[in-house]
């Protein structure tokens, strides 16, 4: 390779490598990506082993021994317990404040009890009372007042022991053998959903959504972050006037390639560190929580968290090959645009300006991300993985969701890597005037004039 | 840069040139050459030989084409028409500009690097390879004091040096590849006294080792103390070029250098009377205690020493001399020189 590029590559990368703001940069975002991961598992596991929920006053004003039947159900939820329901073992850890209180009303007296219960849980000694009438007994509703009435799991448990025991109730006084009625009112299902490609490889619909997303938005953030970090070396190199030295020493084109792949080996190796980082570390994370035992790791097990990773782990080399072909596409393809407005501004507030054309480009792709998720397959979806500067996101983004027939990705590919070679070509010229340009930045009539400079 | 004691301890592991590639007398060829822009013509048929092992002064008002011509000499830009041979070769044959070194008007470093590597970034552009180019770089930071026993500057930011170490530190890196070539736009302006007196010997001695050196200035002081030759261009044309001495020859004998004591009175007024007779003088460059007089045409020298004498004038020194460079200047761009401040501002532009 030639040796001045070489020299060109090697300083932009090992000056950018060597400051602190890499190392924060490449650090951050696993640790980013580690807390995403973790979070759901911690919110989910904290939400299920806290039996705060349980912490509430029954007002049975049924009549029926409701309140007694929904009190026996909450505390047989499953889900306080991980797989297992009526394990006798698991109640004594419960302390007596943890239980609800079946209080029996009548509908006189129920205003006054509601009070009572309101200022219990004002005070703080409980967090909610639930109302059972002969509404609730006839199944048409029932009434929670809380502290964490917003809070989805502890509702949907109350909810499901609601539902459930008037269903059962209903079910005796239907005449149903109550040894039946029991082994209905236990019945739990989990639906998990499951992705099928043509490949036939599965793998959770969710998670593949998820990986989507991350995948769209990581390559959003790197061609953002490193196409600005061309565009500031070209602007640096500009104001200190250095680039006068420079380019009586090397071609301008020459200096804009390695720039460009300088940069681009340091983005390159920070998503490495990143996507490795990221992995061992959510690895251990999981063997220790896995250690820890408990119900945090049955979340782990039964989780999003998991299928996340078995989509993660399901991307094949050949897939890798690609994706990378898309980064690089991108990224050459917006690097150069950032160097050209680089080389044509004489400030970093004047960049800033003249490259939200290119940001607006950015962003309008990243804003279809939502739609494309959700139909891989339509005219949008289509047309944006044709289009070169939408093409690097969306595309990678499909491949996660569906699977895109091959001459589609290829072509795609194609397309994107015949535009960067126009689009470089432009920059290059564009830049090899504008890098000794002082002075007003030029309008469009004039960078066309740039670009057919001798 | 370093005050000329040192200075001439010798440039740092530097054997004189030998000569590589096709031989020319040559270190520059300039044919023809136009430089046109949208506003303006930068450069019109500019023609200028560079002989090998010469101080060449390239003089000129600002925005007369000077630095133009020295970026399409280094191929930053391209003529319009016309050719341009370095060393016997096209300038933009691959590697011409590895021979030559470069000190740009606008001077800037990458502010945030070390110095060191910066200077070795500079010099590995110039197809140094690191060893050599990190010897170099220690010799060179040694005898310009850059590392002393108490600090290497070597090791700090470029913008924790002070402007005349980055002076120097720019002046290392148009040197660091030991040039055949060395072209200094505009070298003495902000230059310190001692740096520019440490410029000048290092001048001096890149010639004794055979490098051609040219320089851009509109200081024709410096250009009349240093150069061998001198090319006078104004408005992106030549108005002369040559050897100093021929130049000067050409210009005629019949100049006259005054230098009076402090005078004071009557005497002043005798003596301005006697510089402002048309019979003897034609044109005065007064500079309040030197003049310039050019004699007028059927005046005697003895003549007007005579009535200076006459006049009370307390001389310090009459001779009779070519015109300097300076009143050359004056004479054959003249006012025209003046107007072309306006193009300057094009010229900050497009170079």
């Amino acid at each position: 390779m030639d040796k001045k590029l070489l020299a060109v590559i090697k300083r932009e990368y090992s000056e950018r490598v060597r400051s602190k703001w890499f190392l924060v940069g490449t650090l951050i975002v696993p640790a980013l990506v580690v807390a995403t991961f973790l979070l759901p598992i911690y919110l989910a596991t904290r939400s299920e082993s806290t039996d705060k929920a349980l912490d509430l006053v029954i007002l049975d004003a049924t009549g029926a021994g409701l309140g007694e039947r929904v009190r026996a159900n909450l505390l047989a939820d499953p889900s306080r317990l991980g797989a297992s329901t009526g394990d006798a073992a698991a109640a004594p850890a419960e302390s007596a404040a943890d239980q609800p209180d079946v209080q029996i009303v009548t509908s006189a007296t129920l205003a006054q009890a509601e009070s009572l219960a309101t200022a219990a849980v004002m005070s703080k000694e409980r967090v909610g009372y639930l109302v059972l009438d002969t509404n609730t007994v006839a199944g048409a509703f029932a009434r929670y007042a809380g502290r964490n009435a917003t809070t989805t799991s502890d509702l949907d448990r109350l909810r499901t022991a609601v539902r459930q025991s008037v269903t059962v109730a209903q079910l005796q006084q239907a005449g149903a053998d109550p040894a039946m009625v029991n082994a209905i009112a236990r019945t739990r299902v989990r639906m998990s959903t499951e992705r099928i490609t043509d490949s036939g490889r599965g793998g959770s619909g969710a998670a593949s959504a998820m990986l989507g997303f991350g995948l769209a938005f990581v390559l959003y953030l790197a061609i953002v972050l490193h196409g600005q970090n061309v565009l500031r070396s070209v602007l640096d190199e500009k104001t200190t006037r250095v680039a006068e030295v420079v380019i009586s020493s090397v071609r301008p084109g020459t200096l804009l390639a390695g720039k460009v792949l300088g940069v681009g080996a340091v983005g390159l190796t920070q998503q490495i560190v990143w996507v490795t980082l990221s992995a061992y570390l959510i690895q251990q994370a999981m063997a220790f929580i896995a250690r820890s035992g408990g119900e945090a790791a049955a979340a782990v097990a039964s989780g999003s968290a998991g299928g996340f990773l078995m989509a993660l782990t399901g991307v094949g080399w050949e897939t890798l090959g690609l994706l990378l072909g898309f980064f690089l596409i991108g990224f050459v393809f917006y690097a150069a645009l950032y160097a050209a407005i680089g080389a044509m501004v004489n400030g970093e507030q004047e960049a800033q300006q003249a490259a939200l054309p290119v940001m607006f480009l950015l962003i309008g792709t990243f804003l279809f991300v939502t739609e494309v998720v959700e139909r891989p397959d339509g005219t949008i979806a289509q047309v944006l993985s044709w289009l070169p500067f939408s093409s690097p996101i969306i595309m990678p983004l499909r491949m996660t969701v569906i699977q895109p027939p091959l001459w589609e990705i290829i072509g795609s590919l194609a397309v994107g890597a015949v535009s960067c070679v126009g689009v470089v070509w432009v920059a290059a010229r564009i830049y090899r005037v504008g890098m000794l340009m002082y002075g007003k930045r030029p309008g469009l009539r004039e960078l066309v004039r740039w670009v057919g400079y001798r | 840069m370093t005050t000329s004691a040192t200075a001439r301890s010798g440039l740092p592991g530097a054997p004189p040139y030998g000569g590589a590639g096709p031989t020319s007398d040559l270190a520059i060829d300039i044919r023809n050459v136009v430089k046109r822009y949208e506003e303006h013509v930068a450069v019109r048929d500019l023609s200028l030989q560079v002989p090998r092992g010469a101080v060449y002064g390239l003089l000129g008002p600002n925005g007369a084409g000077k630095t133009t011509t020295i970026r399409m000499v280094l191929s930053i830009i391209a003529p319009d028409s016309g050719s341009i041979a370095v060393f016997g070769q096209a300038s933009t044959q691959p590697g011409i500009t590895d021979r030559i070194g470069y000190l740009p008007e606008e001077r800037g470093l990458y502010k945030k690097m070390e110095v060191r590597r910066v200077l070795r970034f500079l010099g590995e552009l110039k197809g140094l390879d690191g060893r050599t180019a990190d010897r170099r770089i220690d010799e060179w930071l040694d005898r310009l004091s850059l590392r002393t026993e108490a600090k290497d500057w070597g090791k700090a930011k470029v913008d924790e040096l002070s402007r005349g170490m980055q002076q120097k530190v720019q002046f290392i890196a148009a040197l660091l590849h030991e040039p055949e070539l060395v072209i200094l736009d505009e070298p003495f302006s902000g230059l310190d006294p001692i740096n520019a007196q440490a410029l000048k010997d290092t001048v001096v001695e890149l010639k004794q080792r055979g490098r051609t050196v040219i320089f851009s200035t509109h200081v024709m002081e410096n250009a009349e103390r240093m150069c061998d030759a001198v090319c006078i261009i104004a408005r992106g044309e030549k108005v002369l070029d040559g050897p100093v001495a021929r130049v000067k020859a050409e210009h005629g004998q019949r100049h006259v250098a005054l230098t009076l004591a402090e005078s004071v009175g009557d005497v002043r007024a005798a003596v301005a009377a006697v510089l402002a007779d048309p019979a003897l003088v034609s044109r005065v460059d007064d500079n309040n205690r030197a003049f310039e007089l050019e004699l007028a045409p059927g005046a005697e020298p003895q003549q007007l020493l005579h009535r200076l004498v006459h006049a009370g004038a307390p001389i310090e020194r009459f001779e009779l001399m070519h015109p300097s460079l300076h009143q050359i200047f004056l004479q054959r761009v003249g006012a025209a020189g003046a107007d072309v401040t306006g193009i300057e501002q094009g010229m900050s532009g497009h170079g």
